[in-house]
């Protein structure tokens, strides 16, 4: 049992819900991309960004501390986090689900990172299902999504149907008509066959779809769930006054595994690209218990020679 | 917050080879707690303005750090300049230590290379309290010369109280010393693997040979204790730098168990 929410009036619920906070939504300018809506008739429902939500969790660069090197007492100054409320209203269970992943990371038991747990606090997850999915790449089918949202809503022709998924979401729309529906589960084209890929670690096939990567990171980057980070130091001019600031890295990198003194612990391109899908669907599991990739597609879609390894691990026997 | 360090202050200074030296750190500020890291772990070191790399501790106290740094890129270079007073900003520690508390009863194989010594020396910093707990401690420590042998102070020590056998890759007509491989000496001591457990650390490709000669001894893969290092930034398990496989080096490791890691790809 859920509620309902006729088409013309989504305008006014979101205006309703939003008061106070950010919107973040999908709009359409140029691409499609999650913003901050100001303008609701800007929100587009159509397909899903390219880019993941990742961003307004984990952002690409962030100051950790301000350096001020003369401060010989404390040269360090916390930079302390500061984020709004905000609704996050158009994304798919494919980016919840990322959140879930990216919360065994960064909220772990024994460290937690702070601007990351502050944003998660401070956002409402307003879910849209796929029917159907949004990407011919999309495969989330084969990956075991949770559904994960505070409300999820699912279009109806004329009206959304809302899923209620926690208390929180329940506030937001007690003001709605109660409505009965049971969201049917999303079936996608494209499929990956499950499967302990474990042993088929020097199996040709990898090198065979490797063959065609240049390392860029593009992958990486539009991963829903990789969140592997550089920090590093950065001075101004006056080399008094600096940043210690964490930044987006990516395994695919050369230097990732570079240590000082010019070693380099995963020198081969197919190693690298064999590390992050054994991350993605072996080593997370055997820590966290769920794949770490969510059937999103966006590494494929976002890949200028389009590599696939679900190609390669459907021709595994 | 997650990335605060503590300020240290450097009260002792020992070059103990080129570009490299010893450095013993007390805490700074005026409110001084216990510390209580284990032989094994390490810190972060920090630096404001240049960055921060993860030291191995190499000894075991409740009132200072030391540490054996090698100046090979941005901070260490900048860590061997500093002197007595001068300040370094740690965090930790962190990782896995050597399972003392499980060894007790065991002999042990102490294994290591060049500047692998160091993390070594926390155990044996250990060892030199609380002695008894462990049968006999034989310890296998090679480096490239004469020269690059580190804590040579030590060494005059442990050759008192434990087994050592020190040995130089190369060295001139003159030394006195033992010239050969490490790995040639461990073959060479007739050691079985009765009882015993090897603590094994130095460059890859030395702990690669090393476990060699310890199967051809007899040892099993869990008689065997490796100690990994790795490009670092976090330090905490979150960053990925330091991912082996499904390992992180500085949460699950440094320390690693052979059978747990043997055959992992990288």
């Amino acid at each position: 049992m859920g509620k309902v929410l006729e088409k013309k009036r989504l305008n006014e619920f979101l205006g309703e819900i939003s008061k106070g906070a950010d919107l973040i939504a999908p709009v359409k300018r140029g691409t499609l991309r999650f913003e901050t809506v100001k303008d609701f008739d800007s929100i587009c429902l159509e397909g899903r960004p390219l880019f993941p939500l990742k961003k307004f969790f984990s952002p690409a660069k962030r100051d950790v501390f301000g350096l001020t090197l003369t401060d010989k007492n404390k040269p360090f100054e916390e930079n302390k986090p500061r984020i709004r409320q905000r609704i996050v209203f158009g994304a798919r269970l494919c980016d919840f689900n990322g959140l879930l992943r990216l919360d065994k990371l960064f909220l772990s038991e024994e460290y937690k990172d702070d601007h990351y747990k502050l944003a998660r606090e401070n956002t409402l997850l307003l879910g849209i299902n796929c029917d159907p999915p949004p990407s011919e790449y999309c495969f989330c089918e084969s990956m075991d999504l949770e559904r994960y949202y505070d409300l999820f809503f699912h279009d109806l022709g004329d009206k959304y149907y809302i899923e209620v998924g926690s208390l929180k979401g329940k506030a937001l729309v007690k003001g709605l008509e109660d409505y009965d529906f049971s969201i049917p589960p999303i079936k996608c084209d494209k499929k990956l066959d499950r499967k302990d890929i474990a042993h088929y670690y020097e199996d040709p096939t990898w090198e065979k779809e490797n063959e065609k990567c240049l390392s860029c990171g593009k992958c990486t980057a539009h991963c829903t769930t990789c969140l592997c980070f550089d920090v590093e130091d950065k001075m101004d001019v006056n080399l008094n006054k600096g940043r210690r600031f964490k930044e987006w890295d990516s395994c695919q990198f050369l230097n990732f595994t570079l240590v000082a003194g010019g070693y380099v612990f995963r020198k081969e391109r197919l190693a690298r690209f064999k590390h992050r899908i054994y991350h993605k669907l072996q080593y997370f599991r055997e820590k966290f218990g769920l794949d770490m990739c969510t059937g999103c597609g966006r590494c494929i879609e976002a890949c200028p020679r389009l590599i696939d390894f679900t190609d390669v691990v459907n021709k595994f026997k | 917050m997650l990335f605060s360090a503590t300020p240290f202050k450097i009260v002792k200074k020992e070059k103990q080879a080129d570009k490299t030296y010893l450095l013993r750190l007390e805490q700074a500020g005026k409110k001084k707690t216990r510390l209580s890291y284990k032989p094994g772990e390490f810190y972060e070191a920090s630096i404001p303005g240049i960055g921060e790399a993860p030291i191995s501790v190499c000894s075991y106290s409740r009132d200072f750090i030391e540490f054996n740094i090698r100046g090979v890129g941005d901070v260490t270079n900048k860590l061997i300049e500093l002197e007595t007073g001068d300040r370094i900003w740690l965090r930790g520690p962190y990782g896995t230590s050597y399972p003392m508390e499980e060894l007790k009863g065991n002999s042990l194989v102490i294994i290591g290379g060049g500047t692998g010594v160091a993390p070594l020396r926390g155990v044996l910093k250990y060892l030199e309290k609380y002695r008894a707990e462990n049968d006999r401690v034989h310890l296998f420590f090679g480096f490239r010369n004469p020269d690059e042998t580190l804590f040579k102070d030590d060494m005059k020590q442990w050759d008192r109280i434990f087994d050592l056998n020190l040995t130089v890759d190369k060295a001139d007509k003159g030394y006195k010393g033992r010239v050969g491989l490490v790995t040639q000496i461990v073959e060479k001591s007739g050691l079985d693997n009765k009882n015993k457990v090897a603590l094994v650390c130095g460059p890859p490709i030395m702990m690669k040979f090393t476990i060699k000669t310890l199967e051809k001894l007899g040892f099993n893969h869990d008689q065997i204790f490796l100690s990994f290092e790795r490009r670092m930034k976090c330090g905490v398990g979150m960053c990925g730098h330091c991912m082996i496989s499904g390992f992180y080096v500085c949460k699950d490791g440094p320390v690693f168990r052979y059978d747990k890691v043997r055959g992992l790809p990288e």
